[in-house]
C-alpha cells in the first residue's frame, strides 16, 4: 500500500537519523544506511526472488547482476509491468540525470548499465532526461553551462551502450514546451505548496524555481509528454529504473497521476554505490577520493582502491582467524556489485570473508582494480567514439518507429 | 522609489485591496488612487509627460492619457528619453483569457496600446495566459487554449498591426529561450518574497507560485529571439491596468540582477462596474459591465438601469443642486470613451450645475457606447482564422519599427 506522502522530510529534525532526499544522502551517525528502515518508510517494496525468477522467464537470459546482487533491491509496481508485459502489452522506460559536473563517477553509471539491460530485454523504447534546468537552479551555473554539461553528459551515457533507434535523450532546456509543459502545469495543479514542502523539505528562503521543479521531473512519466513518440499511446505504462533517493519525486507523481487520468509509473530502485571511503551514504562528484571516475586512468583506479576502506585485518594471523569483516569491505563490496561471475564472487566470499581462508585485502584489491579498469577503459573507448553527430541523433525530436522491436 | 511593499491581507480586510486576483475598495467606497500609487510605489503621469509625447509623436495624445484613465507609471520618462535619442522600444501586453466575455474594461489597456504602437512605431507583443487560467480556474487546457484563441480575435478586432505585433498563447510559446528566462527569473525569488508580493499561501497549489515568471519575461527581449536577436538592450513599456503592478514590481526588482533593463509600466485606474459597487468591472457579473456582444438594445437598457447616477432624486432638486460628477457612472464613462474634450467639459458643466437631466446624459453615453461595441463585432467579425494564425505564427517582423 501506498504510503502516504504528508510524512515530514525535514532535515532539522533528522539529523539524528538517516537523511534520504534527492539532495541529501546520509546515514545516521556516520553509520550505514538502514535500506529495510528506508522501503519501510518510503512504502516501497522490496525486490524479492520470486521477481527476478520471472524476469529470467520473461526475458529468456540470466537476470542482470545488479538483479542478482540486490543493487537494484526495491520497486513500486514492478510486479503490474510485468502482468502487462506478459499480457503482450509493453511499457517505456524513463530514467535521467541532473548534470551538474562533467566527472560522471561508477554510481552515476550504474543505472545507465541497468537500463540498458532493461532496454535490451524487454525490448522497450527509452526517454533519458537530462535536467539541466535543475541543475541551473541549485548550483551556481549559468544556463549555458548546464547546457553545456548536459551535451558532455549525454556522451557518456550514449557510451553505456543505449539503441538509438529505441532511445530519445533529451534536456529540459531545450525540450520544455507543447504537450510536456502542459503536463507540467497539470501536475502542479494538484500539488499544493504544503505538500511540496512536506515531500521534498522546501523553506522560504528557497526560490520558486525549486518548487516548480518537481512537475518537470514528473511529466516524462506519462506518455502524453512525448506526442512524437507515444501519440496515440496514452495507456502506455512507464518503468523508471532510478537510484531510491528519487523515490520522493515519483510518490508524488504516483499520487497526481490518478487525478489526471493517467497511469501510475512503476519504479525499480537502487541502493548507494558506497563512496571509497565508506563514509556516509554515498560516492560524491564533488569528493575525488571518495569515487572511481569515468576518467581515472589504471594508475588512478589502483591508488584509490589501495587507499579504500578494507574490513581486512592487519595481521594475516587475525585475518586467517576472523576472515575478513565483508561488511565494511568495500573491495568486496565493489566486486559484489561489478564482478559478472557469480561462482568466481562466492569463492571469494567464501575465501576472504570466512576464517582460514586464504584470501588476503590485497587479493581483493588487486581483483577489483582488475575488474574497474575494464569497466572504466571500455566506458572511456566508448565515449571516445561518441561524435557530436551520434549526440545530435539521440537528442533528435523524431518518431521511433521500431521502439518496440 | 522602488518599494518592496507586503500585500498583507488580513491586516487589510479593512483597506482597499489591489492585487492581480482582486480589487475591492476600502469599504465599498471607492479606490484612493493616490494611496495606491503611494503603496506601490509608482509615478503619477502628469501633464508635462503627456505634452512630450504630443510633442514626440505629433498628434494629439490619446484620449486616455488626456482623461487620466492612464495615470500612473514607472520610468516612462526614461522611456521617452531613449525615444529622443532615437532608441525605440517594444510594447508587451496581455489578457488572461478566463472567459469568451469580454467587456469594455478589457479593451482598454487595447485600444490604448493600439495608439501607442502607431504613436511611436514600435513593435508589440500580447501574451495570452492560458497557462494562468487553466491554473488559477476550473478550466482544462484545451478550454484554456481554446478560450485564448477566442480572445485573440477580440484583440485583433482593436486593430493592430500584422507587421509589427506578435500574439502568443503560454501553452504554444513556453519552451526555448522564454523557458530559460523563466527559470533565471524563478531563481531569483524566494518563496517568501512571493508569498509576500502575492499573498500565496501553503494552500496554494506550486503551479501557482511558478506563474509570476512567466508573466515577467516577455519584459525581456530575448524571450522572443525571432523577434530581438541581438537586441538585449531594447527596452520594454508595458500598459496594463494597475492590479498588474505586483508582477512587474518582481520583474524590475530581477532584472539588473539578470543584467537585463527593467521594463517601464504605464497603468491605468479600473473602469468602474456599472452600479460603482466595489472597484471594477467583472466578467462575472453580466450587469456589471457592457460586454462587446451585447445589443444596442442591451447597451440601452444597462445603461438606464444599472449606470449608477449621480444625479438628484427630483428634477427641482436637479436643477437646484447640479449631479455629483464624484460618483455618477455615466460621465465616469464618458470621461474614458468621448473623444471630444469640449463636449465633456459641456456635459460636465451643464450636468454638475443642474441644467442637464440623467436622461440627456445616459442617451449620450448609450450611443457613444453603441458604436464602440458595434464598430468592435463588426471588426470582430472580419477577423478569420487565418489572420489570428497570421497574428501567432512565430515569425520575425522585419518592418516592426517603420
Amino acid at each position: 500500500m501506498e504510503q502516504s506522502l504528508s510524512y515530514d522530510n525535514r532535515i532539522d529534525s533528522e539529523s539524528s537519523d538517516q537523511v534520504v532526499n534527492p539532495w541529501e544522502v546520509s546515514a545516521k551517525d556516520g553509520g550505514k544506511i538502514d535500506y529495510d528502515k528506508l522501503i519501510d518508510r518510503f512504502g516501497c517494496k522490496r525486490l524479492d526472488e520470486s521477481l527476478i525468477d520471472r524476469v529470467e522467464r520473461l526475458t529468456g537470459r540470466q537476470p542482470h547482476k545488479f538483479l542478482r546482487r540486490g543493487v537494484f533491491f526495491a520497486h513500486r509496481d514492478f510486479n503490474e509491468i510485468l502482468d502487462a508485459y506478459e499480457s503482450g502489452e509493453r511499457f517505456y522506460l524513463y530514467t535521467g540525470r541532473g548534470p551538474s559536473s562533467e566527472a560522471l563517477h561508477l554510481g552515476h553509471l550504474i543505472p545507465f548499465m541497468f537500463t540498458k539491460y532493461l532496454q535490451e530485454a524487454f525490448k522497450v523504447p527509452l526517454v533519458i532526461q537530462l535536467t539541466d534546468d535543475e541543475k541551473f537552479m541549485w548550483k551556481n551555473l549559468t544556463v549555458e553551462e548546464s547546457e553545456r554539461l548536459a551535451r558532455e553528459n549525454a556522451r557518456d551515457i550514449i557510451a553505456c551502450g543505449f539503441d538509438v533507434t529505441k532511445t530519445f535523450i533529451f534536456s529540459d532546456f531545450d525540450h520544455v514546451g507543447g504537450a510536456f509543459y502542459k503536463n507540467m502545469v497539470k501536475v502542479s495543479k494538484c500539488v499544493t505548496l504544503n505538500k511540496a514542502k512536506g515531500i521534498f523539505g522546501f523553506s522560504g528562503e528557497d526560490h520558486i524555481g525549486k518548487l516548480s521543479f518537481p512537475a518537470v521531473q514528473a511529466a516524462p512519466s506519462f506518455p502524453s509528454s512525448f506526442p512524437h513518440l507515444f501519440p496515440g499511446m496514452d495507456k502506455l505504462r512507464c518503468l523508471i529504473p532510478c537510484a531510491i533517493d528519487q523515490d520522493p519525486y515519483f510518490r508524488m507523481t504516483r499520487d497526481v497521476a490518478p487525478r489526471l487520468g493517467y497511469s501510475k509509473p512503476a519504479l525499480i530502485e537502487s541502493s548507494f554505490f558506497p563512496a571509497l571511503q565508506a563514509k556516509n551514504g554515498k560516492m560524491s562528484a564533488s569528493d575525488p577520493n571518495s569515487a572511481i571516475y569515468v576518467t581515472d586512468t589504471a594508475k588512478d583506479i589502483k591508488n584509490k582502491i589501495n587507499k579504500a576502506k578494507s574490513g581486512g585485518h592487519q595481521f594475516s594471523v587475525v585475518q586467517h582467524d576472523l576472515g575478513a569483516d565483508l561488511e565494511k569491505d568495500i573491495p568486496f563490496k565493489y566486486l559484489s556489485v561489478f564482478l559478472e561471475d557469480d561462482s568466481e564472487l562466492e569463492l571469494i566470499r567464501k575465501q576472504y570473508g570466512e576464517k582460514e581462508g586464504i584470501m588476503q585485502t590485497g587479493d581483493v584489491k588487486k581483483r577489483v582494480t582488475e575488474i574497474l579498469t575494464e569497466i572504466v577503459e571500455r566506458h572511456r573507448r566508448a565515449r571516445a567514439a561518441v561524435t557530436d553527430e551520434m549526440v545530435e541523433a539521440f537528442m533528435a525530436v523524431r518518431p521511433l518507429p521500431s521502439m518496440f522491436e
